[in-house]
């Protein structure tokens, strides 16, 4: 079973970049940051997914697991 | 693997003119040239590999560059590229090292411990450039690099660049001092370097005040904005614009850029931002146009995203933020287009003979189908270059319904999956191969139709592999043979590996002449097939299996006739070796250096992956025939060290050669604990694996004198080596019974079934007044004569030997006793000792006490 992960990143993402990170869903919020969220598999998916952010150089502010 | 560098990845990026000269830093790099490590850990586009390309560029520095990929995960492949970049500025330095990286299991600090060693011996300062480590690092290569790091030589200066920081000691180097960082604070332009940069734009100090704060003073971005900024009219409305535009920045700016090209430029962008790597024709492929080389080249120019991938404008890369980008605007834009694009990207490699990114190509283009037979069509070659793990990373691309239906394919995966380790899975898969393709041939797909005539065979071999793999012999030789009996006609590589595995599992069993027939079509197939360096490889086989059974002319002549397939071959040096081993049994020692220096002349590409340690080994054996006991263990243990297995079973552990060294040394608590850590006992069930060992034990307990212990371990080996044939162990054994109960009738035994074959090393440790004995009574023996003289093949000779007193002096001179200790402990007065001595080195052609227990020993006089 694959646990929900809500990540906020400095700067707001076109939604261009919603199929990019599917399934998970984007949106930008008021402070300037985006939020994405959604389910990912395992540790391993997240850290695919993290390295991905990594490689566009845009600012990590918060990874959370969220509460179902 | 040394065949397929990729070369671009050695290229040290060229420098733009126009550069801003960042002083500050290259002040920090020239520091870390008193540290073993300089870190530049950085996210993308803050301009690493730049700045290291400028500070390193001035011709006076020596720079191994190494731009790694995701391929470098692999360690073999990491190591490989890392020494060969070391190569190309310190020449021959790892010459050693490479070839044993083609071991299954390559000893890793072993052989970073030579490269060490190599260049703390060369004179000049190295900088060692792992550009984007981040790509490569991970468990598998993370030990090595700590090795390394922990050992550099002083001129040595590892650089590391990274988007992630490396799994090494930091924290440690940290505190120590050792450690040269440079991180995205220390890489972000500063107000002045923004304002040098921005230079010939000519905005107001607010502007630029502006510009710093939004991009954070990131190179990529404020890069962007110089494009999108060139020859526009309304600056003030373009700065507030982005300033107050919360958008990711790069996607931003990348789109103004866009908007302002020519759409001819812009279509082209985006078309072939699916690519890896660009260059004219590929482009042309992709987008349908014929203006490739030249578009290339007006993005390079304008500094339009793209990074020269080997300084002659023929390959590019896009810089990988821009990629990304650009990659999303197609998803975005014309989603449609994407598969089309790999696909034609599939075909240009397809037909440019490049399957890797063919393949890449195909599998993003969503045509699996495709993709299965270019895989199906470059599993051969890649499996001659046993490059296997390439095959393995397509496996869990391609779905298990399209391989089931393929069984060529799905054979290679099989082969590619064992070449790993990888055992789990292979029963279950061989099963469903074999009933594809007990079916219907209309219900299976075959590209490569010579293979499918290859596959009942293939299926046999393999299932016997895996019985080696479970150590069930009797398995083993059964579908050995059965993959013989179905091999097609023709299918010599087939025959071949089936051959060497029923040879290999009678091997084992010790049925050597059996084993040698097997493995004698084996390179009968191999050798039918143009595999050459496998027949080389197998000769070593076949060579030692000779030498067992007491067979040394046949063995030297299966060197000989292997060294005759042809000059620069991969094992070359290994047949030399062998060459050696022999020459020093018969006391030749001169040849045997001879053909030591040979192999060792003839190059790294003439050793197989073992020739490291058994150079050693045979070295060690010259050594030691020189009397050199203490030379011998040491080149031993460095043999120990570089060890790499093959196939064969291990007969002749090295570690039990130590032992027996140790034992001739009298340093029997050494040897004794050899036996113990290996679990050896007198009362051991023996078996043919193991027979090097328990004889090795047996001189370990007659030096230790548990002789009764040993006495019945000789009984039983003898009865067994007798019963198997090995008559060269037959030899060894009847030698030390002779010498344990002064047995005239075990030696007379040996000495028979030695003479036709010319032993002389053999009877080294024989003590010469049992030789005389036998001399006495059978004087017209010139076998026993020759031994006794020493004089062997002619290698070494004394022409007047020395008498029963003057061996007691000088086994005395040996010793740490003084003159006057030595009087006393022969009884005689000082002046008598003085006559014997001088008596001595008159014989032995000497003038001092060192140089006569040197020679002594060179003439196996102490034993």
């Amino acid at each position: 079973m694959s646990d929900r992960y809500e990540i906020r990143l400095q700067g707001h993402l076109g939604s261009r970049w919603a199929a990019r990170f599917a399934p998970m869903t984007l949106t930008r919020l008021a402070d300037g940051s985006t939020r994405l969220e959604g389910p990912v598999v395992d540790q391993a998916a997240l850290h695919g997914l993290l390295g991905a952010l990594r490689d566009l150089g845009l600012p990590l502010i918060s990874v959370h697991r969220s509460q179902q | 693997m040394a065949g397929s560098l990729v070369e671009t990845k050695f290229y040290l990026p060229r420098v733009r003119r126009g550069l801003i000269a960042r002083e500050r830093l290259a002040e920090r790099l020239d520091r870390g040239a008193e540290s073993p490590l300089t870190l530049v850990s950085a996210p993308a586009g803050f301009g690493k590999t730049t700045m290291l390309a400028g500070w390193l560029a001035p011709a006076d520095k020596r720079v191994a560059w190494v731009s790694l990929e995701e391929t470098e995960r692999q360690p073999a492949s990491f190591w490989t590229y890392l020494i060969s970049a070391l190569q190309r500025v310190v020449p021959g330095v790892g010459a050693g090292a490479l070839p044993l990286l083609q071991a299954a299991r390559p000893p890793i600090e072993a052989l970073l411990t030579t490269v060490i060693n190599e260049l703390g011996a060369g004179p000049d300062d190295v900088h060692l450039v792992l550009d984007d480590y981040h790509l490569a690092d991970g468990p598998d290569i993370e030990a090595g690099m700590a090795f390394l790091l922990a050992h550099l030589p002083p001129q040595v200066h590892l650089v590391i660049s990274t988007r992630a920081d490396p799994a090494l000691p930091l924290a440690r180097l940290r505190a120590r001092g050792e450690l040269v960082e440079i991180r995205a604070a220390d890489l972000r332009f500063t107000r002045g370097e923004v304002t040098a940069y921005l230079q010939g734009l000519d905005l107001a100090v607010s502007d630029i005040a502006v510009l710093e704060s939004r991009t954070e003073g990131w190179i990529a971005a404020l890069q962007l904005v110089a494009l999108s900024m060139r020859g526009r009219e309304d600056v003030a409305g373009f700065i507030a614009g982005f300033a107050g535009d919360d958008r990711y920045i790069v996607d931003y700016l990348v789109g103004e850029v866009l908007d302002r090209q020519p759409a001819d430029v812009r279509e082209f962008l985006i078309a072939t931002c699916v690519l890896d790597r660009l260059t004219g024709p590929l482009c042309d492929e992709v987008t349908g146009r014929p203006e490739g080389k030249a578009m290339l080249e007006v993005l390079d120019r304008g500094n339009l995203f793209v990074v020269s991938l080997d300084g002659n404008r023929r390959w590019y890369r896009y810089h990988h933020l821009f990629a990304d980008v650009l990659l999303t605007r197609l998803a975005d834009e014309q989603p449609e287009e994407i598969p089309e694009l790999h696909r034609r990207a599939a075909g240009w490699y397809e037909r440019n003979g490049e399957p890797a990114p063919a393949i890449r190509h195909a599998l993003a283009a969503g045509d699996v189908e495709r993709a299965a037979g270019l895989v199906e069509l470059a599993i051969p070659a890649l499996r001659q270059d046993r490059q296997e793990a390439t095959i393995r990373g397509w496996l869990d691309a391609i779905p298990d319904e399209v391989v089931r239906v393929r069984p060529v394919l799905a054979i290679g995966f099989i082969g590619a999956l064992m070449a790993g380790n990888e055992f789990a899975d292979v029963e279950r898969r061989l099963g469903e191969v074999s009933r594809v393709l007990a079916g219907d041939r209309a219900s299976m797909v075959v590209v490569d139709e010579n293979e499918l005539a290859r596959l009942p065979a293939a299926i046999e071999m393999y299932y016997a592999a895996f019985a080696l793999m479970r150590g069930d012999a009797a398995a083993v030789a059964g579908h050995a043979r059965q993959a013989i009996d179905r091999a097609a006609p023709g299918d010599h590589v087939i025959r071949a590996a089936a051959s060497a595995l029923l040879g290999l599992s009678l091997w084992g069993g010790g049925d050597l002449e059996a084993a040698h027939r097997a493995y004698s079509a084996s390179v009968d197939g191999l050798r039918r097939a143009g595999h050459l360096s496998d027949v080389l490889g197998c000769s070593i086989t076949l060579a030692d299996i000779r030498i067992t059974q007491g067979r040394l002319d046949e063995a030297l002549r299966t060197y000989e006739q292997a060294l005759l397939l042809g000059p620069e071959l991969r094992g070359n040096a290994d047949m030399h070796v062998g060459i050696s081993g022999i020459a020093v049994e018969r006391n030749d020692l001169t040849a045997a250096a001879e053909h030591l220096r040979r192999a060792e002349e003839l190059g790294e590409h003439t050793w197989l992956p073992q020739n490291p340690y058994r150079w050693r080994v045979a070295s060690a054996a010259l050594r030691q025939a020189h009397g050199d006991l203490d030379g011998a263990r040491e080149l031993l243990h460095e043999a120990q060290r570089v060890y790499v297995g093959d196939f064969s079973p291990n007969v002749r552990p090295v570690p039990a050669m130590i032992a027996r060294v140790l034992a001739a040394q009298g340093r029997v608590g050494e040897a004794l604990a050899w036996a113990r850590e290996q679990g050896l006992t007198a009362g051991d069930e023996l078996s043919y694996r193991r027979e090097f060992e328990h004889i090795t034990l047996a001189k370990v307990l007659l030096a230790s004198s548990a002789s009764p212990d040993a006495d019945r371990l000789l009984a039983r080996l003898l009865a067994a080596a007798v019963a198997g044939g090995r008559t060269g162990s037959v030899i060894e054994i009847l030698v030390l019974q002779a010498g344990r109960r002064g047995d005239l009738v075990a030696l007379e035994r040996a000495l028979t079934l030695a003479e036709p074959q010319g032993y002389v090393r053999a009877f080294a440790g024989v003590e010469p007044a049992l030789l005389r004995r036998l001399a006495r009574q059978q004087p017209t023996w010139g076998y026993v004569r020759r031994l006794l003289d020493g004089s062997g093949s002619g290698a070494v000779k004394l022409v007047d030997p020395l008498s029963e007193r003057e061996l007691d002096v000088l086994r005395l001179l040996r010793s740490d006793l003084d003159g006057p200790a030595i009087a006393r402990e022969l009884t005689v007065s000082l002046n008598t000792l003085r006559t014997h001595t001088k008596n001595i080195y008159a014989k032995l052609g000497v003038n001092s006490r060192r140089g006569a227990v040197r020679r002594a020993a060179e003439l196996a006089l102490f034993h």
